[in-house]
Parts: structure tokens; sequence; C-alpha cells
């Protein structure tokens, strides 16, 4: 009876709706007020309160990533000479491990403002380094390939300035926007553990949350708290995919340009309600005047830039390009001050092997990556040709993306440790955070096959084989590799937290660069130029893994496997 | 008393009935509804309808690349269900595959049809030629002009050698005069005795090109479409557009479809 349907869903909508504006203010409430429980101490009683302290340190970086990624996507995608500046420095930020923005996030932001209040900022800020390069290069990505149609089509009207930031930019931002979003949430999950303990100075400070609850608990093997942690996570993850992620996604199916298919989910309920003529009118009132007098000063300061004149602004773009420069030549000072600190420190005994654990890792990834292809692809090419599954298989995938590694450390220890032996569950781990990666890109190459080559395989009666052989693949070929690309990256952050696993107490350790960098962040006071040097040795492997392989791969897939 | 009417011979493809209906957001929306549409061999048919009448769905329902929800699909005197491989199709939008030559996107059906490889090289390189593509094998679509690639995507139809050759549109994506070329090729090809492919089944837009091509022209309007007329144009061939017959066959059905 789809009467009664309707009705149901209509109440649980708003129970649902209900329980996510509880959650936002208890987040703010927890935030402010509790005072700092150590994690390891916490029981099951505090799990809410800790989970919203974490959920408001997401927020909170992810709502600092957002105008980062707009203004830094656009800038890039402004002139071809902004863009050979900006990409590259993205490449590179990156590629380096949240470990890396450590010395950075203690240094300054904990200096910033004295106790808990730095520790806090210093916490977001190291969420905000695994959230937002990601998202700049949705931005860039969906700025760049604006049709020139579209873009010659609103410069004849006259459309510039504002409008043509809120009718063609904007709008053609929005769904590599929110895409890249989703990923980049579930990986701040991910990585949430490892941004909510900080070691200054070889000390570790945990701060009181869901991340530094679950480390606690799996250090002192305590399987149910670890497990009940895991689920409080589980549950945030999909209310909020709920609430949050599938409401957007729908919405930003309205701006994608040309025919296609994707893999967003087809209809929103929450969407629905909240667009209906019906539907909360005061509500939607107030948010848009709140984000009017957000997005005011921005748009008023456009405006004006705007009416200037030629020669103004080009004054102005100078002196904006010579103070980004010098801000650029102070941090380059800064690090070069740094290295020769380090440099003047004894050289660390065990900087001699790093070649080896590097070699270590990478093969640990080759094999990682294998397993990777060998489940996603299969899943992704059946799911992708059936909407019904895409759309029960991506949500998913993004809960599967949220769960960090360490969470699945006790079950690790528990099981496969002892059968298989450490090196082969860092395997498994490093899995765990790149093959989500390549199952949403694989999906959504999948999902995009045009449906007039779907229909002329099926008219001229290819069999399976050959339909995959010859339409499927080579369709989903470029998004497989720019899968591979990021599921790689992936893979090289999760090593940190891969190859060193503790548990009841005892470590066990696999050998390789992340459990160098692990041991040359927080073993004994920690030692800064063995850091310095696996990350330096880290990202330039990437780097040119980077050059090497993937960016010609994907420079062939794209030429080769266009569809035009 | 009259003598009896000789037998009709069994159509080749007949719709019986055929509706379609989707849900389309919780609501239904009916496409096509009690079509009713038999096709002799050898006859060339036209389907017209204005934009959204659902002529393109029947087309597809013809091939069984898609299922009706009510009515059914007989073929050679027997219900077809699936794609009925029989039938070859040429799109509106050619529909090649980007990342495969000339030559590999016109061997892909006997490819599947596992034709030997001699065999299909033979075959292609016919189909090839009779298109005009000759010398351009190895190019890939990009490469090639609107007009060209229908062409091969007409060679990849025909080396099928169907029994029956569906055309959806195939001409509306291509310029004024390349569409009038292509027209006569098409009429040449399909009269052409050593061509095995003797009959089709299209739909266009265009009444003019409706009236030009086919010996019956099949109108469907309304939501849902039905057939509301079936048209024989007896009019000798090659059709000059300018007869007073041709004109009045188009008024006619242009009075239909309005």
């Amino acid at each position: 009876m789809p009467a009664a349907g309707t009705r149901r869903a209509r109440r649980s909508t708003g129970r649902l709706l209900g329980a996510a504006l509880l959650l936002a203010a208890l987040a703010l409430v927890a935030v402010r007020l509790r005072p700092s429980a150590s994690g390891a101490a916490a029981g099951l009683a505090d799990l809410p309160g800790l989970a919203l302290r974490s959920l408001g340190r997401m927020a909170a970086a992810y709502l600092l990533s957002l105008p980062f990624a707009l203004a830094y996507g656009a800038g890039a995608a402004k002139s071809r000479r902004a863009g050979r500046v900006l990409l590259p420095v993205l490449d590179v930020l990156q590629s380096i491990p949240v470990l890396g923005f450590f010395p950075v996030a203690v240094a300054f932001f904990a200096g910033l403002l004295p106790g808990a209040a730095g520790m806090e900022l210093a916490s977001v800020f190291l969420i905000f380094t695994g959230m937002a390069w990601n998202m700049a290069f949705g931005v860039y990505e969906g700025l760049s390939t604006i049709p020139a149609d579209l873009a010659e089509a609103t410069a004849s009207f006259g459309v510039a300035g504002r409008l043509r930031a809120a009718r063609l930019l904007f709008p053609a931002a929005v769904p590599k926007l929110v895409y890249n979003s989703i990923v980049s949430w579930a990986g701040g999950w991910y990585f949430l553990i490892a941004c909510e303990i900080i070691s200054v100075g070889g000390q570790r400070r945990a701060l009181p949350g869901l991340g530094s609850y679950l480390q606690a608990t799996s250090d002192a093997g305590d399987l149910p708290a670890n497990l009940a942690g895991l689920a409080v996570l589980v549950g945030l993850v999909v209310a909020i995919d709920l609430a949050l992620w599938r409401p957007l996604s729908v919405w930003a199916e309205r701006f994608r340009y040309g025919q296609g298919g994707s893999a967003a989910p087809e209809s929103s309920r929450l969407l629905d309600w909240w667009l209906a003529a019906r539907g909360p009118r005061a509500l939607r009132r107030a948010a848009a005047s709140a984000l009017g007098l957000l997005l005011a000063p921005a748009g008023a300061a456009w405006d004006r830039l705007a009416a200037l004149r030629p020669r103004a602004r080009r004054a102005l773009a100078r002196i904006a390009a010579a103070l980004g420069l010098a801000g650029a030549a102070a941090l380059a000072l800064a690090a070069v001050r740094g290295i020769v600190r380090l440099a003047a420190s004894p050289w660390p005994a065990r900087a001699a092997e790093i070649p080896l654990a590097l070699l270590a890792s990478t093969g640990r990834l080759l094999a990682a990556y294998a397993l990777a292809l060998a489940w996603t692809v299969p899943v992704a090419v059946w799911a992708g040709s059936r909407p019904r599954a895409a759309r029960v298989v991506r949500p998913l995938a993004e809960i599967g993306a949220s769960v960090p590694a360490i969470a699945l450390f006790p079950l690790m220890v528990a099981v496969l440790i002892r059968h298989i032996g450490v090196s082969s569950a860092a395997v498994l781990l490093v899995l765990t955070g790149m093959q989500w990666y390549l199952l949403f890109n694989g999906l959504a190459g999948v999902s995009a096959i045009p449906e007039d080559l779907r229909e002329a395989a099926r008219s001229l009666g290819l069999p399976w084989r050959m339909r995959l052989r010859k339409l499927v693949l080579p369709a989903a070929a470029p998004s497989l590799v720019t899968g591979s690309i990021t599921g790689w990256g992936g893979g090289w952050n999760a090593l940190i937290v891969s190859e060193q696993l503790s548990y009841a107490g005892v470590t066990y350790s696999a050998y390789g660069i992340g459990a160098l960098l692990d041991d040359a962040t927080y073993r004994d006071g920690g030692d800064p130029l063995l850091l310095a040097l696996c990350l330096a040795a880290m990202v330039a492997a990437i780097a040119l893994l980077n050059r090497l392989v993937w960016r010609r791969l994907q420079a062939w897939a794209a030429e080769t496997f266009r569809i035009v | 008393m009259p003598t009896p009417a000789p037998p009709a011979p069994a159509p080749l493809l007949a719709l019986e009935g055929v509706g379609m209906r989707y849900a389309l957001g919780g609501r239904e929306a009916s496409v096509l509804d009690g079509v009713d549409l038999a096709l002799a061999d050898g006859e060339f048919v036209c389907v017209v309808g204005p934009s959204g009448c659902g002529k393109s769905t029947l087309l597809r329902i013809a091939h069984g690349l898609v299922a009706p929800t009510s009515g059914r699909v007989v073929f050679e005197g027997r219900p077809a269900t699936g794609v009925n491989l029989a039938c070859a199709m040429v799109f509106q939008s050619f529909a090649l595959l980007p990342w495969l030559t000339v030559l590999e996107n016109v061997t892909l059906g006997l490819e599947a049809r596992r034709v030997a490889p001699a065999e299909r090289r033979r075959r292609a390189d016919r189909y090839i030629d009779m298109v005009g593509l000759e010398g351009y094998e190895e190019a890939y679509p990009r490469e090639l002009s609107g007009g060209m690639k229908q062409r091969v995507g007409l060679a990849r139809a025909l080396a099928v050698e169907p029994r029956l050759l569906l055309m959806d549109e195939p001409f509306s994506a291509l310029d004024a005069l390349t569409s009038i070329t292509l027209r006569k090729e098409l009429l040449d090809i399909w009269a052409s005795a050593d061509v095995p492919v003797s009959t089709v089944l299209m739909v266009t837009h265009s009444i003019e090109e409706a009236v030009e091509l086919s010996d019956r022209v099949v109108v469907i309007a309304g939501r849902p479409g039905r057939v509301a007329e079936v048209l024989p144009v007896p009019l000798p061939r090659p059709r000059d557009r300018k007869t007073p017959e041709f004109t009045a066959t188009v008024d006619r059905i242009f009075s239909l479809i309005v």
C-alpha cells in the first residue's frame, strides 16, 4: 500500500531529521562543555559524548576544507600559469601522510593557543589535511571541464562576475565537489585515530574522542568496548550518509552536464521533503539567509573586484602574487632552517634502513593492489550495469571506507596474525585504505557507459566476455586508472597505521616504511630527522611512481578510451 | 459466391497489443498502449510520430532490447523474447565503440556470431565498400565526419545480414545534404538483389523522409502512443518530392499528427 508507505517514510524522515539536528546541537554542547576526559579512562557511558566530540572535529575540518577547496581549485583553474604552480603543490601535499603534518600541527597550531584549545586546533588541522587536497582537486576538475559552448553562451549573454560564479562556475564544480567530499569525509574517519593522538616532543596527547577511544580499548585489549566503539562509528557514518551525503548527491545530479549515467542515488526522501512546496518553508528561509549572511562579504568583495578597472585589477593580482610568493619564500626559509637544524643533529642509525623498508612497503602495496583489483573490478562491473545494485553497493562502500584500519586491529590480532603473520595482516590493513577508491571509481566508470553503446552491444548479440572486453573494460579504463592513483595514495597513507599494530599491550610490527615512520614519530621521544628523511623518501617515491607510471597510464587511457 | 481470398503470408514480425509503462518517481507513465503492427517480408515500413510518442521504444521492443509490459512480439510465427539476433539496428547517435577501428566496429557482430576470421574480413570489406568507406578500415570513429560514422553504423548492421533491419532516426543527426545522399544509398542497397537484407523498419520524425522511403507509413500519435493510421504509399520509386501526389500524402499524415 503506497499511501501507508509514504506516510511511514515521511514519519521516519522527520525522525531522522530530528535526530540529526539533535546530534548537531549535542555535538556543539559536548565540545564546549565537557571537561576533557582522557580516552583511556573513558567507559561505555562516555561513548556518545566522545563520538560527538569527534564529529565536531570532523565538521570543523570539513567546514574549513570547503572554502579552501573552492578558492584553491578556482585559482588553479583560472589560468594555465596558475595551474602549473598550484597543481604540483597539491600533488605533493596529497602524497604527504598525516604524520608528516604533525610537526606543523604541533609547532604552529598547538602553539597558537595554550592547552587543550591548541590541541583541538591541531587535531582539526590534521583532519583538514586529510580532506582538503582531494576536494580542491574536485573543484579544479569541475571547473576545468566546463564545456566550451556553455562558457561561450554565458559570455555571449554578458554573464560575468558574481552572476557567472553563481550560474556557471559553482554549478560546474558541484557534482565533483560533492563526490570528492564524500570520499574525503570517509577518509577523515579513517585517519581519525591518528588525528586524535598527537605526539608532542615524544609525549602522546590523546584528545577525548572516538578515535582515541578505539585506540585505548585496543591497547587495553578490551574487545567488547572496542566493538562498541566500532558500532557507534558505523552508526554515525550511516546516519550522516542519510542526513547529509545522500540528499547532497541527489541534489548535485542536477548540475551534471550531458547524458551518461552515474552511480548517484536516485532519490532522497529528505531532499524531497526539504524542497517540497509544503516543506519547511521557515527552516529553508532561515538556512538561505544564514548562507547569504555568510557569503555576503565574499560577494561584496567579488563585486568590488569586478568593478575595478583592468589596470587596477592587474595591479591587485600582482600584489596578491607577490604576497603569495613572499609567503612561500618564508615557508621555504623556515623549511631550510629546519633542515639545517636537523642536519646538524647526529645522523640516525636507522636511516640506512629506509631504502629496504620502502621496498618492503611497496611490495605490500602491490600485493594489496592485486587483491583490491581482484574483487573490486568484478563488483564494479556487476553493480555498475545495474542501477539498483549500484545504489546498494555505493553506501556500503562508503561505510567500508569510513572504518579505520585501526578499528580492525583486534580482529586482526585475534584471528589473522596468528595464522598468516604480521606482514600479511599488514597487507590486509593496507587493502582497507586502498580498495574503496577503486570500487568508487570503477562503479562510477561502469555506470557512466552511454546507454546507446550498451544497446549496440546487446543488439549485436555480444556474449558477456566480448561485452566485457570490447565495451565495459575499455569504457571504464580511465576511471579505473584514476581509482588506482587515488587508491595508491590511500594505500601509502594507510601504511603508517598498518605496519605497526598494538593490541593488549603487545606491539606487532611489520618491517616497512610505515613502521619506521611510526617509530620516528612516537618511539623514545621521536626522532625528527629520521621522520623527515622517511617522509622525504616516501614523498619522492610517490612522486616518482606518479610521474613514471600513473600519469602516463592516465594520459594513455584518457586518449585511447575517450568517449567522444 | 466470391472465391475465398488466398491465405495472407505469415508476417515476418508482428507486434500484438504491445504496451509499455514506466514507474517514474512513484507515478506510472504509459508510453505505448495496445499497438498492433505487422511487417511482411521485403517491406520497407516507416514509423512517424511527434517526439515523445514512444516510437523509439516501439523499435526497441521489436528488437527485444526492451520487454513490453503488455502484449507480445511474434517473429516468423514464433513469440520472441530477449534480444532478437535476426535483427540489427542502426542508431541515431551511431553508437560506434570509439576505441575500435571502422573494421573492428563492423566485424563486432560477426565475431559475436562466431563467424570465422577470413569470412568476417570478407564480409566486412564487402559492406564497407558498399557504404563507400573503402580506405577507411583502420580509421577511428572520432576521425570521421557524422555522415561517415553513420555509414559505419549501416555497414555494421548490414554485415550481420539481418532478416530485419531496424533504424532509429538514422539521418536526424546529419546535415541535410548528407542525409539526402545517405537516403538514396539506403534505397539502392535495399533494392539491390545481391544484398540479403530486404525488410526495413525505420523510425523517423520527418514525414517527407517516411513518404520518400517506405511502402507503408505507420502513424503513432497520442500519449500513450497508439497506431493512429497505417498509410500505404503506392508511389513509384524513385519518388519526386515535388509531385502533387507526394505532397498530398505528406499533408494527409501531417493532419493526422497535429
